[in-house]
């Protein structure tokens, strides 16, 4: 491997030093925070990139800190899902940061704003360290500065809302975190080890079992919280609707999902699939919980009247559909469940980014003042469209092909009820999509709402929402060039 | 009813807690997992590997740097996020808040604190020093000359207390634990080793020692220096605040 | 074996009930400082449920001075992991202070129940009042 096998390493430090760094830039050149704040984002996307053809599809690249052989360091391990899923935080928070460039002057000023793009390096910094550690104890350190991050920026425009939506996100987070914490305890009572892949064998042979299953039990929820899996998704709708529009794109496209990469890593490296009458119970609340989440996330959304928050509903319900592909339990549900974090990922930043570009433009907020939108901003409504048709799951989009492999992963794992309901969900989604796909094309503006030949979105916002959801186009067309890696990847998991 | 669930939550799992405990390993035996897996190397290689004779300052450093590499950035996410909600104070108007408290402190107290705060600092430079030797380190340190700004801010107000560690010296030094961290990490690439390691397969056997020795003292002057800035600047922003209420 | 070893675990059965305190305060009280405490009671009962995991029988502290055996000194691990823990905790609460000072300043209120009702109040009398910022 030669030097590649250093590549995680700067690409998880980067974003951190350059978050540590922005401010001094700050204090004395404010003008150049935006644009230096892309580049160690940049530098870590070219780096996955370099190390994406180095990487073997089966098993781990373990990167072994300090030089100390695993139980005794720490390890970074990274299987082909996890360098997947490091790329696509890559690439999202660069398109939503190059996005804040112009919009976010708008919502934050003064010295905030060098906070703000200080905070927003260390969120994908501390998503990309928390993806690829393999040691139990460092994802508790990366998850608590994702954690704080987030809290902050969701009340960075420091108006009473959205202090207050954070507050109570940080009231749902911080005890979870520390159930988190209190699991880990747990397991290293039991185990003695905080490394995954020596705690996996250390749990195959304990003989605490329901120590064990308390804190697989402790993990789901802690990691739960930060999914916003269905019953703990309370801090969800405020905040991802409160927060500045590429914000809202980081939680919903990338945070939330985090978590659920999280749960998956726990399940299949920690306690493994072998560990059945440990984990069986869970997984299985786990499942019901997640069907409820498509359904009550897909009814919720359709009765929203707030653009932001509608998209914030369907967040839930999707974040279901990625518990459905990870509680199946075959390689085709897990495929399904990682291709469906990147195809979640690009439409819902896009569909969040659109939402503000039209705050950006008109103050907008509401479905109802939307109608007609087409006329003034076709290029937003069109990529609106585009990244909808994905979130529905319509061919040839990228979020047909991951709900095909959810579908065909559950019904190998003979769960024909969740195929139902899969299927219902995606019903659901079409109806809220079209609603507002039919206010933005086919209805007469209100008078003076838009007029056509106004000004349209800058182009700094236009070219992240057009990749994004130009990428829910050609990830659907040009899956093959990935699933079968991801397929083997998983069946190397099972 | 919301309440009552709540309620029913908590106790669930107050008896599920309870339960396990019961079925845990018992406490302090030399038998337990813990006690017998990874423990035994830290506390036997400990002193030859890492050169610390505090075998809680050899894990922190060096065994698991990167824990602590994560941690001083949570320290720092602390600070961006205070700035983010709160704002930091402003650059060279700060005497635009001075002290507004009704009662200003005596001068008994004023004149003691003068000469007690050099006794924190040379204290806390004591602690950051001989962590790997003793109990200490660069956090606790830190949080020593964090405390001595709180004592000296609330006394003589955060206008004297800011004209001692400006503006313009705390914002290089408030990233100086991530940058210790980082610069240590990539010598240790350079050395021939991977990200974080001090034993440097490179280097001649005879120097090895001394170089762990003050790879680890950068690394804790690196923490204490930014934790006690970066606690600094969190009560300044803070307590900012505070006065403009006081003025409202 | 499960109730003789109930009473020797006794320091993780104190870490248990404070946790449940610390997250019935989260959760029940309504002054948004005390779920704050709340928040630390948890999490400083999950430090002492670590510290108490590293215990040894008779141990000594892990410093290597003349006299004292690699094992005889108590688990050096589960120390630096909750000093790492106490950083977060300081941080987590700095951060929520924080929101708390700018909470206090815009509602003169640190009751719960106060800030979801203007809240509610604030939904019913303006709902275009979200606007403002487009122009």
């Amino acid at each position: 491997m030669g030097a590649y096998r250093h590549f995680p390493i700067f690409m998880i430090t980067l974003p951190l030093l350059g978050a540590v760094l922005l401010p001094i830039l700050g204090y004395y050149r404010r003008r150049y925070v935006p644009y230096a704040a892309s580049l160690p984002l940049l530098a870590s996307g070219v780096l996955g990139i370099l190390l994406m053809n180095r990487m073997p599809v089966e098993g781990y690249l373990s990167y072994q800190m300090g030089s100390w052989p695993p139980p005794i360091g720490i390890e970074i391990s990274i299987d082909f899902l996890a360098l997947f899923v490091m790329l696509v935080i890559c690439g999202i928070s660069l398109l939503a940061l190059v996005f804040s460039w112009r919009y976010i002057s708008k919502e934050v000023t003064g010295g905030r704003i060098i906070a703000y793009y200080s905070l927003f390096l260390l969120l994908s910094g501390s998503m990309l360290g928390f993806v690829a550690t393999g040691d139990i104890f460092n994802l508790f350190v990366f998850m608590e500065i994702l954690a704080i991050s987030s809290y902050a920026l969701v009340a960075i425009t420091g108006n009473r809302n959205a202090v207050r939506a954070a507050f109570k996100y940080l009231l749902m987070g911080a005890p979870s975190s520390i159930m988190v914490l209190l699991a880990i305890g747990f397991l290293y009572s039991v185990t003695g080890s905080l490394n995954m892949a020596d705690l996996a064998t250390l749990i195959s042979q304990s003989g605490f079992t329901q120590v064990l299953i308390v804190s697989y039990i402790l993990l789901v929820i802690g990691f739960g919280v930060k999914a916003a899996l269905f019953p703990l998704h309370l801090w969800l709708p405020d905040a991802h609707s409160i927060a500045p529009s590429p914000i809202s794109a980081m939680l919903s496209g990338l945070v939330v999902e985090v978590g659920a990469f999280a749960i998956l890593r726990i399940t299949f490296s920690v306690f493994t699939v072998g560990a059945q009458n440990i984990i069986g119970g869970t997984v299985d609340a786990v499942s019901v919980a997640a069907a409820a989440a498509v359904l009550f996330g897909g009814i919720m959304a359709i009765y929203q009247k707030d653009l932001k928050m509608m998209i914030a509903y369907s967040t839930i319900s999707h974040i279901g559909y990625i518990f459905l592909g990870i509680t199946a339990f075959t390689k085709e549900g897990l495929t399904g469940a990682v291709y469906h974090m990147l195809d979640h990922g690009l439409a819902k930043a896009c569909l969040f980014l659109c939402a503000g570009a039209f705050i950006y433009v008109k103050g907008y907020r509401r479905i109802d003042q939307l109608k007609g939108a087409w006329q003034q901003m076709p290029f937003t409504c069109a990529a609106f469209a585009l990244a909808a048709w994905s979130v529905i799951g319509l061919p040839p989009s990228a979020g047909f092909i991951s709900k095909w492999y959810l579908i065909v992963g559950n019904i190998e794992a003979g769960r024909e009820l969740y195929v139902v309901i899969l299927l219902v969900g995606a019903v659901l989604a079409a109806v809220y999509c079209f609603r507002v796909i039919y206010y933005m094309f086919f209805q007469p503006p209100e008078e003076g709402a838009w007029e056509s030949g106004g000004p349209e979105a800058p182009v700094s916002m236009l070219v992240p929402v057009w990749v994004l959801s130009l990428g829910t186009l050609l990830f659907g067309v040009f899956s093959y060039l990935f699933i079968q890696s991801l397929l083997d990847a998983a069946a190397f998991l099972l | 009813m919301k309440r009552a669930l709540s309620l029913v939550f908590i106790l669930g799992l107050a008896v599920l807690l309870l339960y396990v405990v019961g079925n845990m390993p018992s406490m302090g035996d030399p038998q337990n997992p813990t006690a017998s897996h990874v423990s035994p190397h830290y506390l036997e290689r400990g002193v030859e590997e890492t050169g610390s004779e505090n075998a809680v300052t050899s894990v922190i450093i060096n065994y698991r740097g990167y824990d602590t590499m994560g941690e001083v950035t949570v320290i720092f996410c602390a600070l961006a996020g205070v700035l983010a909600v709160l704002g930091r104070e402003k650059k060279g108007r700060i005497y635009a808040y001075t002290d507004h408290s009704k009662v200003r402190s005596s001068p008994i107290v004023r004149t003691f604190l003068i000469f007690l705060v050099p006794f924190i600092i040379m204290f806390s430079v004591y602690t950051i020093l001989h962590g790997e030797l003793a109990p200490g380190g660069g956090f606790q340190g830190g949080a020593v000359i964090g405390a001595s700004m709180i004592i000296f801010t609330t006394i003589f107000g955060l206008w004297e207390a800011s004209k001692s560690i400006p503006q313009k010296l705390r914002i290089p030094l408030e990233g100086t634990a991530v940058m210790a961290f980082f610069v240590v990490g990539v010598a240790g690439l350079i050395g021939g080793g991977s990200f974080l390691t001090f034993l440097m397969p490179r280097v001649t056997e005879s120097l090895q020692p001394a170089l762990v020795t003050w790879l680890t003292v950068i690394v804790e002057i690196g923490i204490g220096v930014g934790g006690a800035m970066i606690f600094t600047s969190i009560l300044f922003s803070m307590i900012r605040e505070e006065e403009e209420i006081v003025v409202q | 074996m499960s109730f003789s070893n109930l009473f020797h675990n006794y320091h993780y059965i104190g870490a248990m009930i404070l946790f449940c305190i610390g997250l019935y305060t989260v959760i029940m009280r309504r002054n948004i400082i005390k779920k704050i405490i709340g928040l630390n009671i948890m999490e400083t009962s999950v430090f002492f449920f670590l510290i108490s995991i590293g215990f040894l029988e008779g141990g000594l502290a892990p410093i290597h001075v003349e006299g004292v055996e690699a094992s005889q000194m108590v688990n050096p691990l589960p120390q630096a992991l909750i000093l790492t823990g106490i950083v977060v905790a300081v941080s987590v609460t700095a951060l929520a202070l924080s929101m708390v000072i700018l909470l206090y300043r815009q509602y003169g209120t640190l009751d719960v129940d106060n800030l979801m009702r203007e809240e509610a109040e604030e939904e019913e009398e303006t709902p275009q009042e979200k606007e403002g910022m487009g122009e």
